[in-house]
């Protein structure tokens, strides 16, 4: 899922500068189970809109608005609403944002669509309603094999991928003294599985090409 | 000229450490470079130490070559993807640079731009591995360079660090990759470094301690709880304490001198960290080469 925190209100009033009649649109997917876009939060930023003077004409909750057809159809009951609003603000991550741009462009609707939201990262590992973590940052070269199902490259403050820098103290990292060096965590784990000879191997540059953006993922089938 | 040519006569190799300065005044820096210049071997010339953004260590490293001190030029991966690793390399051969010293680099979240976007393209044995094939008169990528480096080549390794087996693999892939000489984290603990030594006696490259003239109870420490690997043991905080802050400088050389001499035997040489005390070097020096390069003009010269 991707982790969303909600733009200060000030910063949202300034976006709808000049603006009366809004829609707000959520996401009933990540953005619901990060608090911020689900039906609570779309109506309470509506209400919050609404006390400031604001006309919200529509409130709008796709499944998952990143999926294009999903909220084609959650936009569909909507189309006088969406040719009288002034604009819209989405309480999803980016791709939402963007998505409700593309549908409404197809719409032949020209108008802006605020952010409501900030996106802070693709939390893979997830306590729910408590923690939401990133331990794989998609590289495109999984190495976990190699070292013990830990990741450095997300782990790892500097990504390092032939053993620890000299910052960590009392197994602790250089940039936050909470957090566990991962370098150590995976000695231990390689030690503890017979498997210290990965260690010693040397891993040669990563290929950041198959990080370049914007990644894709094409299917043909 | 390459430390290397001091390691194979098998003599005690001594190197000391300027850092650049936040701007473009160089008097400074290449005072204290001149300075030094007749008491040690080489000089370390840092890379935005402490991810503070300075004056770069490569036209450094050339200005004090230029005045006839030998330049270990440092190099850290936080700040350069590849192609500016690579790029600087060439540039710091092509201006006569003949050692250099492959870091990580302290995170960019120490310093003073911490909201910067970090680096880290390459890790440290890789970019020893990369200065070794620059060496060998190919870039990464294999293309041929018309003009190939001719760097001998430094890594560093923390004799305190924990676990101790952790970092001597790495160590031991920092060899691998081509490192021909290292410098050590700041050493106090005797002991400490004589089990480092026993487990990588097979190694056969020169190890230079690294030393810093304890200044304080304090910066001890601060060290002690901030510093990895650092470990002042408790009989030398209270030495460093037991006179007055007046005679602390006096104390400290006579402390560094009484360390190095306890872990001269265990090493190729010693690498001085004096973090501002720089005067005391040619005084350590004196007590350590047998030849003293200090001239009694440069230590007064130093003194006053």
């Amino acid at each position: 899922m991707i982790g969303t925190v909600t733009k200060p209100m000030e910063e949202i009033y300034h976006y709808l500068q000049g603006e009366k009649k809004v829609i707000v649109v959520g996401c009933d997917g990540c953005a619901r189970i990060s608090h911020t876009g689900g039906e609570p939060e779309v109506n309470s930023m509506a209400d919050k809109l609404e006390e400031k003077g604001f006309n919200v004409i529509a409130r709008i909750l796709p499944e998952r608005t990143c999926y294009i057809h999903k909220t084609k159809k959650a936009f569909a009951p909507y189309d006088n609403e969406i040719k009288e609003a002034d604009s819209f603000l989405v309480l999803g991550c980016g791709g939402a944002v963007q998505v409700v741009r593309q549908v409404t462009e197809e719409k032949g609707i020209y108008k802006p669509i605020h952010p409501g939201l900030n996106s802070i990262g693709h939390m893979d590992t997830i306590i729910e309603d408590t923690l939401f973590l990133e331990q794989c940052q998609e590289c495109g070269e999984c190495i976990l094999e190699e070292t013990g199902g830990i990741c450095p490259v997300t782990k790892c403050a500097k990504g390092l991928l032939n053993g620890p820098c000299g910052g960590a103290e009392n197994g602790k990292c250089e940039v936050d003294r909470n957090r566990d060096c991962a370098w150590i965590l995976i000695y231990e784990r390689l030690k503890r599985l017979g498997q210290l000879d990965r260690l010693k191997s040397y891993k040669p540059p990563k290929n950041y090409s198959k990080m370049s953006k914007p990644r894709m993922l094409q299917l043909n089938l | 000229m390459k430390l290397s040519k001091l390691f194979n006569k098998k003599e005690f190799v001594i190197t000391g450490e300027v850092g650049p300065p936040k701007g473009t005044h160089m008097s400074e820096v290449l005072k204290e470079a001149r300075f030094l210049r007749p008491c040690v071997d080489a000089i370390n010339v840092t890379d935005n130490q402490s991810a503070v953004m300075r004056l770069g260590s490569l036209v450094v490293s050339a200005k004090i070559k230029e005045q006839g001190v030998e330049p270990i030029y440092q190099l850290t991966c936080r700040d350069r993807n590849r192609i500016a690793i690579q790029s600087d390399l060439l540039s710091a051969s092509a201006m006569g640079i003949e050692n250099v010293l492959c870091l990580t680099g302290d995170h960019i979240q120490l310093g003073d731009h911490f909201d910067a976007k970090a680096v880290f393209d390459l890790d440290s044995v890789q970019l020893i591995n990369v200065v070794r094939g620059l060496n060998e008169g190919h870039d990464m990528m294999g293309n041929e360079l018309a003009g190939k480096t001719d760097f001998y080549i430094g890594a560093v390794v923390n004799p305190g660090a924990d676990p101790l087996e952790l970092q001597v693999i790495k160590m031991e892939k920092k060899i691998e990759a081509g490192a021909q000489f290292f410098q050590t984290q700041a050493v106090y603990d005797v002991s400490l470094f004589e089990k480092f030594i026993r487990m990588v006696e097979g190694f056969n490259v020169p190890i230079m301690v690294g030393i810093i003239p304890l200044k304080s109870p304090g910066m001890a420490r601060y060290m002690n709880q901030n510093v990895s690997g650092i470990q002042v043991p408790e009989s030398m905080i209270k030495e460093i304490g037991s006179v007055d802050s007046n005679s602390r400088k006096k104390k400290s050389l006579e402390m560094t001198i009484k360390l190095i001499n306890e872990l001269k035997d265990m090493c190729q040489g010693v690498h001085i960290m004096p973090l501002g005390w720089w005067d005391l070097i040619p005084y350590i020096v004196k007590e350590f080469k047998e030849e003293s390069k200090c001239y009694e003009e440069t230590r007064k010269a130093i003194a006053s």
